[in-house]
């Protein structure tokens, strides 16, 4: 099936469009032993290490399938970087959402009016037509792919599940064929039901955020260190699929409403709104601690960290800020930091 | 040094005139202080018009930020914001504000005080928005922000009358909540007036811009880098018209008579982005190569009424929806493919030998896109580019030597061009 590739810095792009427009909706992730050697002739070395990963791997050529792309107003980078892509790419299609920062009615309007011009042109670029009947089908699946995600979500939380297992889980959704995906993830409902719990011993209880952290291999190393992923605050994570749309409205609208009412990303205003998301995720999944992720340059982190910080510290929640180089080999450098953040709490 | 030297290097005479111009603004925030009158944070790029239509004292941190360095504070300010948690990578601007808010600095040091709201916008920058939510936190005041959709290369016509409805929507959206502050209500005669001078005020200096065409050029950084000031801070106000006229008049003389800011002009220079505020004395150095800096899309940018869609008629009669429209296609976010034809043109206007391009380790959105741009200006049209990288409020990223051997072999490369 073709697809169309979506560059994002959040998970700011209604799937459900590209899928009634008959595509497989593919997001871009990043390849940590990829150096981004031709990205870097195109992007400063001191602009967000994620993004000239994806840039690296799309000059390098994308997958056949991709007849087009998505890019996703999100943060400076995805903004600015944009316009280096159609630099670089020779895509017909190639659209830039507005996902606005505001979250108000205004907003919505706003962004009505932009999910209908992409509908548009994806119509006229490739000569379909995308009917509310196949939108709602469309939201109809993502719905149920997002029950299905929170409820094995929940064996996070019961020590049935690794975080890095249910982190694979999240990404293949974001790129994989959606009947699949709900097929897959029927199935794993099902076996995660007979699964005893493993043990809580020397298990530190973790609410992870920050950048979007697609690496599952970095979860890995989370966990080698004795931390479980208990939540999640993350793109590749409950912010993919913590609300629902509303099946019952006029679907575009309803698209819009979903994107602007579900946990706010450090990237939207108001981002420090993020805290209050970040409180009701640590009481509620009695956490021991929470760890925030800047990947190396992510602005929009960096911006919230001191406030983070000065919050839980009211909380009296353990906080770990760490910034990130994208690349595996950095992560065994900060071994001494998670192992001293993991004896006070 | 001769006489003659003298009368060349120096700045235009009017130029003197900023300091009591700017005075003027500077005073004004302290009488509103004094006064209780509405002040308010507004970012660069924001319509600081309104403002001064809904009777706020409009203060602008970063012009207070560029006081800082250039008074050489700046480093010690950032150095403050650091061990608050804010990252050796965010932007100078917003550490040296936040800095100089803890240290309680006074306005000559570049301190702003606490203002009775906040506005920022996305027009520029990210950091914008993040930079007045971190601050309107710290000191417990409201703070708007206006969304400004993003326009890039294949943005279309029908986009663009959406984007500008949104951008008109929230400027009243923005009255109702300074009337809910202040209780200042919009005044549409008051706001077409102020109109009228701030467009007064960017035409003079697009006028002043277009006597830099000549050879040779009457004008330097010398005055453009301070005269930018009123630009960001007063648009709106007439005293800055009057000093922007003898500065025309001034520089109208010098190119009636063949006169240049330099003795000798050899190289026309274009320089891309911020300044390095804390090291001004790096462009006066210019002239030991006979180079002159004859364009800088930054302080042309500020003179924002250039979008041939915003006429005079539409500023004062409908003044709300021709800021909607110049916040959508201001100089400094131009999508790359207008970028790159910006320049093209721009260099064979001003007849410029080489472009500096600062690629600026603090401000991301400044320094995207800055390869292609530079790649295209080089292989398609042969104009020759060099890069440098340091920063504009931060010190310690800047290597003075490496970057003056770097314009150094630049300048080698232009004379030989020229010899050719
Ligand atoms: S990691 Fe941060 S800077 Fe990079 S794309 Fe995501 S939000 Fe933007
Ligand atoms: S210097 Fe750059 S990042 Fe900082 S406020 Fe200005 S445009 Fe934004």
């Amino acid at each position: 099936m073709q697809k169309i590739g979506i560059f994002d810095s959040g998970v700011e792009t209604p799937e459900e469009i590209v899928m009634a427009a008959g595509f497989t909706p593919y997001r871009f992730f990043g390849d940590p032993t990829l150096q981004p050697d031709r990205a870097n002739e195109h992007i400063p070395p001191t602009h967000c290490i994620w993004t000239r990963n994806l840039l690296e791997q799309a000059i390098k050529g994308l997958d056949e399938n991709i007849v087009g792309i998505i890019g996703t107003h999100g943060c400076d980078r995805t903004n600015r970087e944009f316009d280096i892509w159609i630099e670089c790419l020779n895509l017909d299609f190639m659209f830039f959402l507005n996902s606005p920062r505001k979250r108000d009615n205004l907003a919505l309007n706003f962004f009505i009016n932009d999910l209908k011009e992409l509908i548009l042109r994806l119509e006229e670029g490739f000569n379909i037509e995308i009917t509310p009947g196949k939108l709602k089908d469309a939201i109809i699946t993502t719905n149920k792919i997002r029950k299905l995600l929170k409820e094995i979500s929940d064996y996070r939380k019961k020590l049935v599940l690794k975080g890095s297992e249910f982190h694979e889980l999240v990404k293949n959704a974001q790129y994989q064929d959606k009947n699949q995906v709900l097929k897959n993830l029927k199935k794993k409902s099902e076996e995660l039901k007979s699964i005893a719990p493993f043990s809580e011993k020397n298990i530190k209880r973790i609410l992870l955020t920050g950048s979007e952290i697609d690496d599952t291999e970095f979860i890995k190393y989370l966990e080698s260190l004795g931390f479980h992923i208990v939540i999640d605050d993350l793109g590749v994570g409950t912010k993919y699929f913590w609300n629902l749309v509303d099946e019952n409205s006029e679907p575009i609208e309803a698209l819009a409403k979903y994107h602007l009412t579900k946990p706010i990303n450090s990237i939207k205003y108001p981002s420090y709104e993020r805290f209050n998301v970040l409180q009701k995720l640590a009481e509620n999944y009695k956490v021991d601690g929470v760890i925030n992720i800047a990947q190396k340059f992510c602005e929009p982190v960096l911006y919230d960290h001191p406030y983070l910080n000065k919050k839980f510290k009211e909380l009296e929640i353990p906080y770990l800020f760490i910034e990130l180089t994208y690349n595996r080999e950095s992560y065994n450098q900060l071994s001494t930091r998670f192992s001293a953040f993991a004896e006070i709490i | 040094m001769s006489k003659k030297k003298v009368e060349y290097r120096k700045m235009l005479n009017a130029t003197q005139g900023l300091k009591n111009v700017m005075g003027r603004h500077f005073l004004a925030i302290e009488q509103a202080y004094r006064d209780g009158k509405p002040t308010a944070w507004a970012t660069s790029g924001s319509p600081v018009e309104l403002l001064y239509a809904m009777d706020v004292q409009p203060i602008l941190p970063e012009n207070s930020a560029t006081i800082s360095a250039a008074q050489k504070y700046s480093k010690d300010f950032i150095e403050i914001a650091e061990a608050e948690g804010f990252s050796y990578d965010l932007c100078s601007y917003f550490k040296t504000n936040v800095g100089a808010v803890i240290s309680n600095a006074d306005l000559t040091k570049g301190g702003t005080g606490k203002p009775t709201f906040m506005l920022s916008t996305d027009v520029i920058c990210d950091t914008h928005v993040n930079w007045f939510e971190v601050q309107a936190e710290r000191l417990n005041v409201p703070h708007y922000t206006l969304d400004i959709p993003h326009v890039v290369s294949n943005t279309n016509n029908r986009q663009y009358d959406y984007f500008k409805k949104y951008i008109t929507e929230q400027l009243y959206d923005f009255f109702d909540f300074i009337q809910e502050i202040t209780g200042n209500e919009y005044n549409e005669e008051k706001a077409k007036a102020i109109s009228q001078n701030s467009w007064d005020l960017s035409m003079v200096w697009q006028d002043i811009y277009e006597l830099r065409k000549a050879i040779p050029c009457p004008i330097s950084t010398r005055d453009t880098f301070g005269g930018l000031f009123p630009l960001f801070t007063m648009p709106g106000l007439k005293e800055p018209i009057k000093l922007y006229k003898r500065m025309y008049r001034e520089a109208k003389t010098r190119v009636d008579n063949g006169i240049g800011a330099l003795e000798q002009e050899e190289f026309r220079l274009m320089f891309e982005g911020i300044p390095f505020w804390y090291n001004l004395k790096f462009f006066g150095m210019l002239e030991r190569w006979n180079s002159i800096i004859v364009y800088e899309p930054y302080t042309y940018a500020f003179s924002k009424y250039m979008n041939p869609k915003v006429t005079k008629e539409m500023v004062l009669s409908q003044p709300i929806e021709a800021m909607s429209e110049l916040m959508l296609s201001f100089w400094y976010i131009y999508d790359l493919k207008t970028r790159i034809k910006k320049f093209e043109e721009t260099v064979r206007e001003w007849k410029i030998d080489g472009v500096l391009l600062h690629e600026n380790l603090s401000c991301r959105p400044n320094s995207c896109g800055l390869y292609d741009l530079k790649r295209h200006l080089m292989d398609d049209y042969d104009i020759p580019c060099l890069l440098i990288s340091s920063d504009m409020n931060d010190p310690r990223k800047m290597n003075e030597t490496q970057v003056i051997n770097q314009i150094e072999s630049f300048i080698e490369i232009l004379r030989k061009r020229k010899k050719k």
